[in-house]
């Protein structure tokens, strides 16, 4: 499939060293719309959406800044989280003009010692792209993951 | 089916054909089109650079020895490197849009990587960054502050010596390596003092999958040359004499360890209590060196405090969050000023607390992280 001169924009900004170190794909040799398709179709089967994951995340990231640090309860108690913070600021690779602060968010389930890392820059990109970021990449959600650590799981109803 | 052939066939040939002569347009503008020589008109007649046309603004500028901030070494996402162009810098271009507001887009201001000179233009540089020089300079020492944090030394070799304000930054270039495909541009406060003029000290903290803290931690060696360039930033002391609050955590250490120090050598008595913030003792640097100043000057005292859990950790100072030791240590306000370095959590935190202890926004300065 052709791509449009802005996907292969948005390409370059994701590749590794552009913006950060290791990019946004990972390993993943997947074309950027079937990441996100794929994705997508996911969130979808499990009954959830890209808005109220990325809720989640958000209130979760700002819970955890305010720990300053240090590890706090966060999603009701269920969940816990600590914010890592680093230098400066990163800029979406989808050039919206967006930046977040630097540095992620390390969330816990303690009933299973799962977790999973991201950032504030993540939380925007599945918000607004439902972009969940290539496998292999650092900070790759896992929409099942994320959807089974935050109860968002609706199949059974 | 057949009859739709003949329409399929001829939308490809044209779209095809639409991509050929793009390609083409693009070989062509790149290797056959010469702007030939244009004139940048900087700050009114204030500087007039004859440049080869062709080049984007910042990198025009960059020739010229003119450094505009930028951090994501052109490439059109970090929105730094935003000029006043007041003439001949052709329509915003659609890159440059979502990183411009509407009221700037109104005032003329272009993001400097993302304009090409074509033809005469004129511009406006605030005049600080007129004097913003390249350095080259040799990596005298890299220390060990904690686990995650180091002191880069660097002995200036080209120009040999530098001036600056305590407070201000530099950016420091970390040249292309592995995946990196080309250098990039990192600002980090200065934490040497400002009276040493042939070397800088920067101090930096870890970011997981940085570019350039990751090309310090793991390949820049003692000896080695870098670039950086500036001075930047208007993160400085006023000159009210107001007593002060000096809040930071983690790296925000840099421009107070720099201030502190200019304050003594100057002789500049003024009441200040700095605040830092850790979550163990393992976080925690330069603790002797400032209660020895803390010792010095009576003016000036020395608060670290511990927000981790006290497990193994043994502490006999301040323990919580920054924002409650602050709020438990600073009664009234209303004559002080606030420097608060840091993270922004931290910085919106500290800030309401001060808010409420009498500091005005005003009356506050900080330096944001990045």
């Amino acid at each position: 499939m052709k791509q449009t001169p802005e996907e292969r924009r948005v390409l370059e900004r994701m590749a590794p060293g552009v913006l950060c170190r290791e990019g946004f794909l990972g390993e993943d040799p997947r074309p950027l719309q079937e990441i996100l398709d794929t994705d997508g179709a996911r969130v979808e089967a499990l009954g959830a959406t890209h808005e109220e994951i990325a809720r989640h995340l958000r209130e979760a990231y700002e819970d955890a800044a305010m720990g300053f640090g240090n590890e706090v309860p966060v999603a009701g108690g269920r969940l816990r989280a600590v914010w890592h913070e680093a230098m400066g600021f990163i800029p979406s690779p989808w050039g919206d003009g967006a930046r977040f602060p630097k540095g992620e968010v390390e969330l816990t389930d303690p009933r299973t010692a799962r977790a999973l890392r991201y950032t504030p820059l993540s939380v925007h990109m599945i918000a607004r792209y439902g972009f969940y970021q290539g496998r292999g990449s650092r900070y790759r959600v896992e929409p099942d993951q994320v959807v089974a650590f935050f109860g968002l799981d609706r199949r059974g109803e | 089916m057949t009859f739709l052939q003949p329409i399929l066939l001829a939308t490809l040939a044209a779209c095809g054909l639409t991509t050929v002569l793009a390609g083409l347009l693009l070989v062509a503008e790149r290797y056959l089109v010469r702007y030939g020589t244009c004139r940048i008109d900087v700050n009114a007649g204030g500087r007039v650079l004859e440049v080869e046309g062709g080049q984007s603004l910042l990198a025009s500028l960059m020739g010229q020895s003119i450094f505009i901030p930028s951090a994501c070494g052109g490439r059109g996402t970090c929105a730094y490197c935003k000029l006043k162009v007041l003439e001949g810098g052709g329509p915003v271009a659609p890159t440059e849009l979502p990183l411009l507001t509407e009221q700037e887009v109104a005032d003329n201001v272009r993001i400097s990587c993302q304009v090409k000179v074509r033809n005469d233009v004129r511009i406006e540089v605030p005049e600080p960054l007129l004097s913003v020089r390249e350095y080259r300079g040799v990596v005298e020492r890299i220390r060990d502050l904690t686990h995650d944090i180091k002191e880069l030394r660097i002995r200036l070799v080209e120009p040999r010596e530098i001036d600056f304000t305590a407070g201000q930054y530099v950016q420091l270039e970390a040249p292309a390596y592995g995946d990196n495909p080309e250098p990039v541009y990192r600002a980090y406060s200065m934490s040497s003092v400002p009276s040493e003029k042939a070397a800088i000290e920067l101090i930096l903290r870890l970011v997981p999958g940085g570019i350039c803290t990751t090309w310090v931690f793991t390949i820049l060696k003692e000896g080695d040359e870098v670039t950086f360039n500036g001075p930047y930033g208007g993160f400085r002391l006023s000159d009210t004499g107001s007593g002060m609050v000096w809040i930071a955590g983690g790296s925000g250490m840099a421009p107070f360890w720099s201030m502190v120090r200019h304050m003594k050598q100057q002789g500049l008595a003024r009441p200040c209590r700095y605040f830092f913030g850790a979550v163990k003792q393992r976080d925690l640097f330069l603790v002797d060196e400032l209660r020895q100043l803390e010792k010095e000057l009576d003016w000036f005292t020395f608060t670290p405090a511990l927000s981790g859990p006290t497990d193994g950790d043994e502490w006999p100072g301040e323990r919580g969050r920054i924002t409650e030791v602050v709020a438990k240590h600073v009664a009234d306000g209303s004559e002080l000023e606030a420097y608060l370095c840091g993270s922004p959590g931290m910085i919106d935190a500290a800030a309401a607390v001060l808010r409420g202890k009498g500091i005005t926004e005003e009356r506050t300065y900080f330096d944001k992280f990045g």
